[in-house]
């Protein structure tokens, strides 16, 4: 069974996306593909799959990329606070190179 | 003389006023928790967000005062917000550079009871299989000792850690022997059943407390920790007697865990541990971790039950406070520690960045190494995502700098993921990559999605609603702030 | 009350022209060499030579003195409780006497200055501009004659740190004069906003100095408005951080008034989220003299109707951790959760009673009133324990 789902390059990066397809390896293949601006995966189940078991997966797949795209956003905006903490606790423990 | 001039004199003459950093997020219908840098909250009806955010909040308005004055604007009449920001920030995150303080030691697997929610003990009388070896307690207190917190906690697990009283004694003097620096601090770990005064004697020597389990009345208990005679509670009872005969009243603590059985008894609960005349009570959710989830105790059970569960527990918690009884609910204190105080209160459950390793770790009976409690259990499971390493093949280097350890911190640093990054209450909660990865396969989890998440933001708008309709509720958990 | 100066009158209406720090004695035979530094008290002159002064206790009488060179005054009746060891300034050309010290007191106040960069609605010292430096130099000399069993002293004004160094070097000097003495500095703490200062501060080490700093409300506005001065709230607060940072005590006063009520329990929670390592939290009464009096209708308000708010701040306090007391307040228009804190505080040269209060059972454990309280304005809930 095969089914595509359109991502807006505009809106999701796209490693975003593939990390998202990614998770579902064991669910379904993904071919990716870029297009006029949009990511297109198509997305392969296997026969046994049934239509609410594969609407659900899509519709989990929708949501696993949004969160993946918010993720990789927060994680390079707030890397330097989160260095800044983390290198605090490690500070008296002798792993860290002083600077 | 002078003129005295009137207080319109000392209002800014602009009013214009500057945004500091701040979160909201809803609390009910009417009104949003609003929270600053430094994890203060004020409560604003809905309306006035957009006000405030769009500079058109009038300094009239009451509630421009309390903003200003509790750090969430700044306009021309003081410049001093930043530098109690800066100085309150710094507190929240004093207890970091401390690093690990709390050392776990698994002393021996073994165990008498089988209780159904444990997730790692062993009915056996293998002592070579199932028991820590003295190398491998030298060893680990080799890496605790290297921690640069300068006051150390060893709690004692299992198992049922009496079972191998032997090594406790000899980790025990080798710790004060090896350590002038630091301030040692001992616990065990146990279900009371086999202790006795050789022991306690031991433990009146070195100053070593108790922690037990209590999960309830008599039918209750001993129906969640069958054990042979059917007599944990008993056992339980009479141990916490001895243990204060001996020890004194306050060198005992106990813990219940909730099961399927726990809902629909909260009453009785509680006043079991009233009977038992405990200062408190920790109204603990069950982990998701281990047996729990292969015997389906996990299955039956559901975050919805159990904040009813709570909530209950909480109210009549509350009436007894309020008929003159002192009994303290231990996980409200710890979040209105954070909600109220600068101080943390090092619960490695409400910690971003995660406690795991950084503020706790655990040495297990057969040598490795695991960033959690939570996490060596997963390990009996099969899951040893979370074993750091050997405390005799291993370096402090190799354990505390494995990427098995730093991932999971980064991974799932509150401020780094979405929603937690916008969320009001962030600062209350923590970071828990062991939980999410047990249930998601994820350290970080889609927070919509997870019962962590929800569980915990049920709980802060319960507290603070609570506080809002009560001022009696309001003094009292000012006092359970300031406890721990 | 006990009045604290006084015209003095010398004897057979001399002239004198020389002014005086003396500490009083009754002993008429004092060695030779040291007699110039004290006051003899005494009812009818006495035929010695030496002495400072002389001070004729029984005035009404008239009397007369065979020594030309003696300086001999007459005291007026209200100078009755002088007694030896206490320490008077006598001001010949003026003819006036001030009681800087008395042994019997737990805790003397040495006025530094009239001067003050605050001018507070409810100042008991109303601020004068004038050239008083003589008080510094005055409290120098001071601290030399206080005995060393001091236990507590207390610098005043107006604004101290006005003076900068100088009160520096006098707070040092009062550590060589005085080692085992502990001391408090009442201050608005806004010259410790200049970090050096605080630190030279800091240099003195004094083993038990207490900074008094009054804060009268987390809204910057209110306390600016209070103490009447622009800005003072964040020099005020820095100061206090600066203070922190060195390692010096410092007390937080709050006075209760209708400007002060209305934030008080947020006042209490913004230091202890802010401030919580300052030392002690002092609640105090307002008393009715000075700015008060013109004020009264801004500041008024009967304590007996703020009992409740005052609980709720004492509860915060304690609930922190914060060590707090609350002065100048009488038992009957307190609420008794906060009898842990309460204090039985009014100086001793201050303090009365109503006549109801005679029949009083707690009457010993009270503070009573100021005596401008008594006069002019009171709690119209005044009642005795049974």
């Amino acid at each position: 069974m095969k089914i595509d789902v359109t991502f807006d390059l505009a809106v999701f990066s796209l490693d975003a996306v593939k990390t998202a397809c990614y998770k579902f390896l064991d669910r379904f293949t993904s071919d990716i593909e870029l297009c006029d601006g949009r990511i297109i995966c198509h997305l392969t189940f296997d026969d046994k799959s049934s239509e609410v078991q594969i609407s659900a997966n899509v519709d989990n797949l929708k949501k696993e990329a949004l969160d993946q795209d918010l993720r990789l956003k927060l994680k390079t905006e707030t890397e330097p606070i989160r260095n800044l903490i983390l290198a605090h606790a490690f500070s008296k423990t002798g792993l860290i190179a002083d600077e | 003389m002078s003129d005295f001039q009137r207080i319109e004199f000392y209002k800014p003459s602009s009013h214009k006023y500057q945004l500091l950093p701040f979160r909201f997020t809803e609390l009910n219908h009417q009104s949003y928790v609003v929270t600053n840098l430094a994890g203060e909250f004020v409560i604003l009806p809905k309306e006035l967000i957009p006000k405030l955010i769009n500079h058109d909040l009038s300094d009239d308005n009451s509630f421009y005062v309390e903003l200003r004055a509790r750090h969430f604007l700044v306009d021309q009449s003081t410049a001093i917000a930043p530098d109690l920001l800066a100085i309150k920030l710094r507190s929240r995150y004093d207890r970091l550079a401390d690093f690990t303080s709390l050392h776990m030691i698994v002393v021996t697997l073994r165990c008498e009871h089988s209780c159904h929610y444990c997730q790692v003990s062993r009915k056996s009388n293998n002592r070579l299989q199932f028991d820590m070896s003295i190398a491998d307690a030298d060893a680990a207190l080799d890496l605790v000792l290297r921690s640069p917190s300068p006051a150390i906690k060893i709690e004692f697990q299992g198992g049922e850690p009496l079972l191998n009283f032997g090594l406790i004694q000899h980790i025990v003097r080798e710790a004060k022997r090896r350590s002038a620096s630091k301030r040692l601090a001992f616990v065990i770990a146990t279900n009371l059943a086999l202790v006795d005064q050789e022991m306690l004697a031991f433990c009146y020597e070195h100053n070593i407390n108790i922690s037990t389990s209590l999960d309830g009345p008599r039918d209750l208990h001993n129906a969640n920790r069958p054990r042979p005679g059917n007599d944990s509670y008993e056992k339980a009872i009479a141990g916490i007697r001895l243990v204060r005969e001996v020890l004194g009243k306050d060198k005992v603590s106990a813990l219940m865990t909730t099961t399927e059985a726990s809902l629909g008894r909260i009453k009785d609960i509680v006043d079991e541990y009233l009977s038992q005349d405990f200062a408190g009570i920790f109204l603990r959710p069950l982990s998701p971790h281990g047996f729990a989830i292969k015997t389906k105790a996990y299955m039956r059970y559901n975050t919805d039950r159990w904040l009813d569960f709570y909530r209950q527990g909480l109210e009549y918690i509350i009436a007894l406070n309020k008929q003159g009884i002192a009994l303290t609910e231990f996980y409200a204190s710890t979040i209105l520690a954070k909600m109220f105080t600068s101080r943390d209160p090092g619960f490695v459950d409400l910690m971003s960045p995660s406690g795991i390793g950084i503020a706790a770790v655990i040495y297990n009976y057969d040598g490795y190494v695991y960033a959690s409690d939570e996490s060596r259990m997963m390990a009996e499971t099969g899951d040893k995502h979370f074993q750091l390493g050997h405390v005799r093949h291993s370096s402090y280097a190799d354990i505390f700098l494995s990427p098995k350890l730093l991932e999971p911190l980064q991974d799932s640093f509150a401020y780094s993921n979405p929603m937690c990054h916008d969320c009001a209450f962030e600062p209350y909660c923590g970071a828990d990559p062991v939980f999410h990865w047990a249930l998601y396969k994820d350290h970080v989890g889609r927070k919509p999605e997870s019962e962590f998440c929800r569980r915990n933001m049920a709980i802060f708008r319960h507290l603070i609603t609570l506080m809002e309709d009560d001022p009696f509720v309001k003094r009292l958990f000012l006092k359970w702030a300031n406890r721990c | 009350m006990l009045k604290l100066s006084g015209r003095i009158d010398p004897i057979d209406q001399r002239a004198y022209t020389q002014s005086a720090l003396l500490t009083i004695t009754t002993d008429p035979f004092l060695p030779l060499p040291i007699r110039d530094r004290f006051a003899l008290l005494t009812d009818r002159p006495v035929d010695v030579t030496g002495y400072g002064s002389q001070l004729i206790s029984n005035g009404s009488e008239r009397s007369e003195s065979s020594l030309s060179d003696a300086v001999i005054y007459r005291l007026p009746t209200h100078f009755n409780y002088l007694k030896s060891g206490d320490i008077v300034y006598i001001d010949g050309p003026r003819q006036f006497l001030n009681t800087l010290f008395r042994k019997d007191s737990h805790h003397n106040s040495i006025l530094l200055t009239e001067q003050c960069n605050n001018y507070c609605l409810m100042c008991s010292q109303p601020p004068k501009e004038i050239d008083d430096s003589y008080l510094l130099r005055r409290a120098f000399e001071l601290v030399r004659l206080i005995p060393k069993d001091a236990q507590r002293l207390g610098f005043t004004g107006g604004e101290p740190t006005l003076y900068g160094d100088s009160l520096i070097e006098l707070i040092k000097q009062t550590k060589l004069q005085l080692p085992s003495t502990s001391i408090d500095i009442l201050s608005n703490g806004r010259r410790f906003k200049d970090r050096e200062f605080a630190r030279r501060f800091a240099g003195i080490k004094h083993p038990e100095c207490t900074i008094a700093i009054p804060v009268y409300s987390d809204d910057p506005v209110r306390h600016d408005y209070v103490v009447q001065a622009l800005g003072a709230f964040d020099e005020t607060i820095q100061g206090i951080l600066n203070l922190k940072r060195f390692g010096q005590r410092v007390e937080i006063r709050i006075v209760l008034h209708k400007q002060t009520i209305d934030r008080l329990v947020q006042t209490c929670e913004f230091i202890c989220r802010n401030l919580l390592f300052v030392d002690h939290v002092a609640l105090m009464g307002l008393e009715i003299t000075g700015f008060t009096r013109t004020n009264l209708d801004l500041l008024w308000i009967d304590p007996y109707n703020y009992k409740d708010t005052l609980s709720e701040a004492v509860h915060t306090l304690r609930s922190y951790g914060m060590s707090a007391s609350v002065y100048n307040h009488q038992l009957c228009v307190v609420n008794n959760d906060i009898e842990g804190s309460y204090r039985k505080s009014i100086s001793d040269w201050k303090n009365e009673y109503l006549e109801s209060c005679v029949s009083c059972a707690r009457k010993c454990e009270c503070g009573g009133f100021f005596s401008s309280s008594k006069m002019y304005k009171h709690s119209e809930y005044i009642k005795p324990f049974a």
